[in-house]
């Protein structure tokens, strides 16, 4: 492909549309430059982290990108993959991320951030928790390839288990 | 109960009964629960998530549940496709992988997906519009769960979900409207925009991000925090009898002003349906339509309106190749289906089962 100017190697290749059609346009380096196409001092860092990191700090800065690193210590969700992804990792997260959670929450949730109705007659208790910190080292140790570990863990899982297999 | 005896049965929801039932499908109330002691599903091992299905199941012979466990793991894609026809599962739930299942009641009006999106989605489905009833049931059977079953909750956000669109109550209150009337006349998306600016959504028959076909729109709530059960239930309960009214003037005039013609189009279609030996499922959809709308307005006065319901749904893929006992192709099930049409359609009266 020439360039459209110059009939140098083009290196821009743009589709731009006007009124309503879709236009091609071939530019080399320098002509692109001269038109106004700007183009970037180096090639973009093409690693997908790194790139929604900048996307991140370009469009909401620092504090955000701070916030995007968290880390929910009982199931080792990030704040940035749950903005990726859309959808929560363990109930644990509400806590962990609650500074960049709840302003979602409240915009979703038509200003409100305060449950109404009905709960439930048993809420969870610290031991609910410790389960959870439980099941989230088991996990760990089974990734790591520490059964013997994993086999301790199970065991402090299992009376629970057990109930459930009743 | 097994899904073969399903194949012989419609859901109680199909029956055309309770109030308003000319124009409101169904009622239908979901709860999205999860358990404290484990991550969501997202994050949750094939190991977890089993555990979560045994739990449940453990709960459902604890409580003395009158609900029949399915396994959807180990179900035929065709299995999992006729239960989403029949509104028993989502889709997402029968092209999901891993540990998961549904639980199901006798009639068909209660569901429980397990490890779906949340690991418990209970749902209950009532025919016409009786929003309170499903209310209580679920609420009761939801109360049975927790007995034995902790949820995820804090006394701030309420029941946390994996998405924070559901946190909170955790409910989605719909009804399922049949709007034909609306849609010909072209005045459904002024409704529609109007349901939007009270923070109600409109969905297809299937859910989220499906067209609705045979004119048939799911409104629901979509805020979920803040409000308690019973206030988002009455919000849904104080705007439905609105948009019914719409549809009825909107019939009212049709007839008035086109009787000729309305009727025309409805005994079209009925006679399409009875006679023709190919037939597309969107064109059935169509003409079923037109013909439910003619029975209401009594313009077709040999056909139940509940035979008429069932039929959208047992026209469906799924449907058919149970029906048949066998995979088919499209063409072979646009010929099984018009004939399925045809049987069903020719006896004048049929009664529903």
């Amino acid at each position: 492909m020439t360039c459209q100017r110059c009939k140098a190697e083009a290196s821009v290749h743009l589709t731009e549309s006007v009124d309503g059609r879709m236009r091609e346009v071939h530019l080399c380096g320098a002509c692109a430059r001269k038109t106004g196409v700007t183009l970037p001092a180096e090639p973009p860092d093409l690693a997908l982290d790194s790139v929604v990191q900048g996307l991140i700090v370009a469009h909401v800065g620092e504090l955000v990108s701070e916030l995007a690193r968290k880390i929910c210590p009982l199931c080792g969700l990030k704040f940035m993959e749950f903005r990726i992804g859309g959808r929560l990792g363990c109930p644990n997260d509400y806590e962990a991320f609650a500074r960049g959670l709840l302003p979602l929450v409240k915009r979703a949730q038509d200003g409100v951030t305060r449950h109404v109705g009905k709960s439930p007659r048993r809420p969870p208790t610290a031991a609910s928790t410790e389960q959870l910190k439980l099941r989230a080292q088991l996990r760990e140790a089974i990734s790591r390839e520490d059964y013997e570990e994993a086999a301790k863990l199970r065991d402090q899982l299992r009376p629970q288990l057990k109930d459930a297999e009743r | 109960m097994n899904l073969d005896d399903l194949t012989r049965t419609s859901g109680e929801w199909l029956k055309g009964s309770g109030p308003e039932s000319d124009i409101v499908m169904c009622s239908r109330i979901r709860l999205a629960r999860n358990l404290a002691t484990y991550p969501f599903i997202n994050r949750a091992s094939r190991g977890e998530r089993a555990d979560i299905e045994r739990e449940f199941k453990a709960a459902l012979v604890e409580g003395g549940l009158d609900l029949a466990y399915m396994d959807v793991q180990a179900m035929s894609p065709l299995d999992r496709q006729f239960l989403v026809e029949r509104q028993l599962i989502s889709r997402e739930h029968a092209n999901a992988e891993g540990p998961r299942g549904v639980a199901i009641g006798p009639e068909e009006n209660v569901s429980v997906m397990v490890n779906e999106e949340d690991h418990l989605r209970i749902q209950v489905m009532h025919s016409g519009l009786s929003l309170n009833e499903v209310w209580e049931r679920i609420n009761h059977l939801d109360d049975r769960i927790e007995e034995t079953l902790t949820y995820a909750f804090s006394p701030q956000l309420g029941y946390l979900t994996a998405c924070p669109t559901n946190v909170g109550t955790g409910i989605r209150v719909g009804v399922m409207l049949h709007l034909p009337a609306l849609v010909q006349t072209k005045q459904i998306d002024k409704v529609f925009r109007a349901l939007h600016k009270i923070n109600l959504a409109v969905r297809g028959l299937y859910g989220e991000g499906t067209q609705a076909f045979g004119d048939f729109y799911q409104i629901s709530n979509q805020q979920t925090l803040g409000k308690s059960e019973v206030e988002l239930n009455k919000n849904l309960s104080d705007v439905v009898p609105q948009i019914i009214t719409y549809e009825r003037q909107a019939r009212k005039a049709l007839v008035e002003e086109r009787r000729q013609v309305l009727h025309d189009k409805v005994s079209r279609a009925y006679g399409v349906l009875k006679t023709a030996h190919t037939i597309s499922s969107e064109e059935t959809m169509l003409l079923l339509s037109d013909v439910r709308m003619g029975i209401n307005l009594n313009l077709i006065d040999d056909l139940e309106i509940s035979t008429v319901n069932e039929l959208f749904i047992h026209t469906q893929p799924a449907h058919l190749q149970k029906l048949q006992g066998r995979p088919l192709e499209v063409d072979d099930r646009n010929i099984a289906r018009a004939s399925y049409l045809r049987a069903r359609l020719s006896n004048g009266r049929h009664p529903a089962e």
